[in-house]
């Protein structure tokens, strides 16, 4: 690999995994070129080594060298009567070792963000569902409903990318409409409609089963404001309804609201064309619940017992287990996450994450981990759950990947 | 590792060989020929009392993919890990290990996913590499990604469509090229709930037969084994069977496969609207020299139906059980649906759903030109085949199982007055032969020199063809035992079957134009190299020969 390169890569850090990033790497330091979306693609150069960066193992405040980090794991691992792993963003072959390691050592498998990712996955258990996925939408979308309050500043490339694209094969872009519904901020509201046609209800997020049930009665009284979106939804022959179930988590009646935009959506096809295409989280939760799920039958929460496993949302909620120590040693795998992880001093904690994870308190281990995308090859879904991405190597840090380490800790003999 | 397979019965039809007492012999994973075998034999399997075929191939089975996953996620209340044997999910839309479990102890050693949307491609991929045991390949959806419908509507040489087949085929690491409801599921897209064979699309005004007509050529004239797999416009609606005709006459005469034909073959007498066209339909296969089908036989019981065909999926919803189901728009590439349904023999329509299979895999004369399938999971699990050989070689299994069905549904199907049972010299051709051959598997399905040592191993003393395919005596994966008395006695990984036509590389760059002004991806992302298949992916790939470019 050259010291100094300008290329695209595909951009690991959030669920839309953009592959139009143009970095430069100069001696394994990476700079966003990219210039329209330089406000979402900053976020990589977070992940650059500096100072601070932890590229070796410790043990109790300890520097170890690789090997030794592996066998120390392992001896704290075989004690344990109870491991449960936590998955804060790994890719396919990740999720892939994890599982593998959970068959071998009995653990109970969890994702950071499983508690979203059923809330969603919810319609589809109970009910009918219509979705679509990013470039349909980019497509064929003439309006775009927007629910919650900060989806924009998680994921503010939905906006070039799939909502107000500069072509799109069946809509004009100048005739796509957004209709926010929430929470949104007059900042970006006003900031949006200085370019595109945006229209806003400001409702708090419990209200929202309310207003979908006013609209799709036609019943409205004498709002003009909502009357006028009603009538835009009338119109629409293709509207796309988005959001982070995150954002919607307020009221604890998050599920309630997005069976209210999903029921609405299956009226609108009764006679028209509508879609919703949720917005999953940026800790790689779709390529976790995608390949747990083609290995176990399950998206996340489960606890292997020899040949069998269980599945279950209350049992293996990986927050409860750690909370009420019912488990002796965790391991954490972060290699996508800017937040701090948070760890229980009472249980004993291995850190299996990227040099500059930050946590709640020292762990008992830590090793250092590549990031997909940017230290090895890897595969990570998108969020619409269909298309998966093949990341490339960019930087020469010599950082394992998850699966490299999980083999390790599966292979190693004192 | 030499191998000696002593005084089997063997079944082998791509040979000429049936119930013919022989040795087989096997080298490094291959059958060779004695005299080719330096060194000595390291193991000789008594094969007196058994019956010796090739592997068997399931040439349409939905195995891996988004649609796959859906229908897991959705049906947690099915699973039942404590008890494997109640583990219903398990046997609609099982894991990936289990599929490989249930496939190598039913003799299965090759398998195909006939509906891998390009755009999924490397999730349909990644699944199947977690099969353990078992070869596979998929099928790539064509037909209904706008890329392809601008190419028709502006008219595009048939040469240029070539080559964006056979760039599919490689970006896409598949061995054919499959067609969902023509244009319909694109046509959905644009809030049409319907499109007959010659009814125009009202944003591309491109028919079906257009894009049959296209498709079916671009195969031929690449050389691709496989002929376009065709799952036709209007599938389940009564009366249906005329629209399979025209599907057929699309094709100018040219090779084309009818997938599960069952549902494909509905007339639409009698006082309540549906009938049976199996005669019509088995009538036009065996007189058609260019075309094949499997059935995708109905079993009774609950399954899970998933399809690429969104627009029928989303008339079907009203039939989901349990009351729920999903469909999705997919990356302006096709689209998918999942939709649980229960198959209840005393429905009159579902009774003859089950006999319309069985009359047209009885009245169909070759058994080279029909395949047996169950849509897996769509008709039925794949674990029902066994079963479903019975009813094929055991007529009055047959008519015992026919008697049972409501009397209105009896009065409208001619199926137990067909005398015909399936010999096991038909079944070794449905199941092993014709699926390689119509694949271009040139090492699989037969026992000849050169060949891989997949083979299955039947015990005579098993005298009912249910339990005999259900459960051989031992399973061989490339010259490893890998089934035993019906337990796992090694855990293999197979390998990816592919196929890579000659194209004129200049399609990628209006493919690349095309992905810049209107895709959330690049190009680039799209394909899927052979390294990536190996090292990320996880499956090696096998590449076969094409048939040589034709006009």
């Amino acid at each position: 690999m050259k010291s100094t390169n300008k290329r695209f890569i595909t951009c690991p850090f959030c669920s839309l995994h953009c592959d139009d990033i143009e970095v430069e790497i100069n001696s394994n330091k990476i700079k966003v070129l990219s210039e329209p979306i330089k406000n979402c693609t900053k976020k990589i150069e977070y992940f650059n080594i500096s100072d601070k960066s932890n590229l070796k193992p410790f043990y109790k405040n300890k520097s170890l060298n690789y090997r030794e980090a592996i066998i120390k794991s392992r001896t704290l691992l075989d004690k344990s009567q109870d491991i449960t792993i936590v998955n804060h963003g790994t890719d396919v072959n990740g999720v892939r070792s994890i599982l593998n390691f959970a068959t071998h050592h009995n653990c109970t498998v969890d994702h950071i963000n499983s508690k979203y990712l059923f809330k969603n996955l919810g319609i589809v258990q109970r009910k009918g569902y219509m979705a679509t996925s990013l470039t349909e939408a980019r497509n064929r979308c003439d309006v775009f409903l927007l629910f919650g309050k900060s989806i924009l500043k998680k994921s503010p490339r939905l906006i070039d990318k799939v909502i107000f694209p500069e072509q799109s094969l069946c809509v004009k872009p100048k005739e796509k409409k957004l209709i926010l519904i929430g929470e949104f901020d007059k900042k970006t509201i006003d900031t949006l409609a200085k370019n595109y046609s945006v229209r806003n209800i400001k409702i708090k997020i419990n209200e929202i089963p309310q207003l979908m049930e006013l609209i799709q009665s036609k019943s409205i009284g004498k709002n003009d404001n909502i009357k006028a979106i009603s009538n835009i939804i009338s119109e629409s022959k293709y509207l796309v309804a988005s959001w982070s179930s995150s954002d919607l988590d307020v009221y604890e009646n998050a599920d309630d609201v997005i069976s209210s935009i999903s029921d609405f959506i299956l009226m609108r096809n009764k006679e028209n064309r509508a879609a919703c295409m949720p917005i999953s989280g940026s800790l790689a939760d779709a390529t976790s619940s995608q390949t747990m799920t083609w290995l176990t039958g399950y998206p996340s929460r489960v606890k292997f017992d020899g040949s069998k496993f269980i599945h279950d949302r209350n049992i293996c909620d990986s927050e409860f287990i750690i909370e009420n120590n019912h488990t002796d040693i965790v391991m954490h795998i972060s290699t996508v996450g800017l937040e701090k992880i948070k760890l229980n001093k009472k249980v004993k904690n291995i850190v299996i994450g990227h040099p500059n994870t930050t946590y709640s308190s020292k762990p008992d281990i830590f090793i250092p981990v590549g990031i997909p995308g940017i230290d090895h090859k890897s595969i990570l879904f998108r969020t619409d759950n269909v298309v998966s991405l093949s990341l490339d190597k960019i930087r020469c840090m010599n950082l394992p990947s998850v699966k490299n380490i999980i083999n390790d800790l599966l292979m190693v003999q004192d | 590792m030499n191998i000696k397979l002593e005084s089997a019965t063997v079944y082998d039809p791509i040979n000429k060989i049936s119930n013919l007492k022989k040795d087989i012999y096997i080298s490094d994973g291959k059958i060779v020929n004695r005299l080719e075998i330096k060194g000595k034999i390291n193991k000789v399997i008594n094969c007196r009392g058994k019956i010796v075929m090739p592997g068997a191939i399931d040439m349409h089975t939905h195995i891996g993919g988004g649609k796959v996953n859906i229908a897991r996620m959705m049906l947690g209340e099915f699973h039942n890990e404590e008890s494997l044997d109640s583990d219903s999910t398990a046997i609609m839309a099982p894991t990936t290990i289990k599929t490989g479990i249930k496939y190598i102890k039913m003799g299965y050693t090759s398998c195909f996913e006939p509906a891998l949307l390009p755009i999924n491609a490397r999730q349909a991929h990644s699944e199947m590499a977690d099969i353990p045991f078992i070869d596979k390949g998929g099928y790539a959806l064509l037909g209904n990604d706008d890329f392809f419908l601008e190419l028709l509507k502006k008219n595009a040489s048939q040469s240029a469509i070539n080559d964006y087949v056979a760039f599919t085929l490689h970006a896409t690491q598949c061995i054919g090229i499959k067609v969902v409801n023509p244009g319909g599921i694109n046509a959905f897209k644009f809030n049409q709930r319907a499109l007959d064979v010659d009814e125009k699309s009202n944003f591309y005004d491109v028919t079906p037969r257009d894009i049959i007509k296209k498709l079916t050529r671009a195969i031929y004239e690449l050389g691709v084994p496989h002929p376009l797999h065709v799952h036709c416009s209007n599938l389940g609606i009564p009366g249906n069977f005329l629209s399979t005709i025209e599907t057929i006459k699309a094709a100018e005469s040219l090779p084309i496969h009818l997938t599960h034909i069952q549902f494909q073959s509905y007339g639409n007498n009698g006082d309540k609207r549906f009938s049976s066209a199996a005669p019509e339909i088995s009538n036009y296969l065996n007189k058609t020299k260019n075309l094949t089908c499997d059935v995708g036989q109905i079993m009774f019981g609950q399954t899970v139906t998933m399809s690429g065909d969104s627009m029928s999926q989303y008339k079907n919803h009203k039939h989901a059980h349990p009351n729920k189901w999903m469909c999705m728009d997919i990356e302006c590439d096709a689209g998918c649906g999942v939709v649980p349904f229960k198959y209840d023999n005393k429905s009159f329509v579902n009774a003859l759903q089950w006999a319309i299979g069985l009359e047209i895999f009885l009245l169909a004369k070759d058994p080279w030109k029909v395949f047996l399938t169950t849509d897996h999971p769509n008709g039925a699990p794949f674990t029902s085949y066994p079963h479903l050989i019975k009813l094929l070689m055991n007529r009055s299994f047959r008519n015992e199982m026919f008697l049972q069905l409501p009397k209105e549904a009896q009065e409208h199907s001619i199926l137990k007055s067909i005398k015909r049972e399936y010999t096991l010299d038909e079944i070794c051709i449905m199941t092993r032969s014709a699926p390689a051959r119509i694949l271009g598997l040139k090492n699989k399905g037969s026992l000849g020199y050169g060949c891989d040592a997949d083979i299955t191993i039947y015990d005579k003393k098993r005298k009912d063809y249910e339990d005999f395919f259900a459960n051989p005596a031992i399973v061989m994966k490339n010259g490893e035992i890998i089934v035993m008395n019906g337990k796992i006695k090694k855990y293999t990984w197979g390998k990816t079957q592919t196929i890579k036509p000659e194209y004129d590389k200049s399609i990628e760059k209006s493919l690349k134009k095309f992905f810049e002004k209107y895709h959330t991806m690049k190009l680039e992302n799209y394909k899927i190299s052979n390294d990536e298949m190996e090292n990320l992916i996880g499956s090696e790939i096998i590449v076969n020969k094409c048939n040589g470019k034709r006009k």
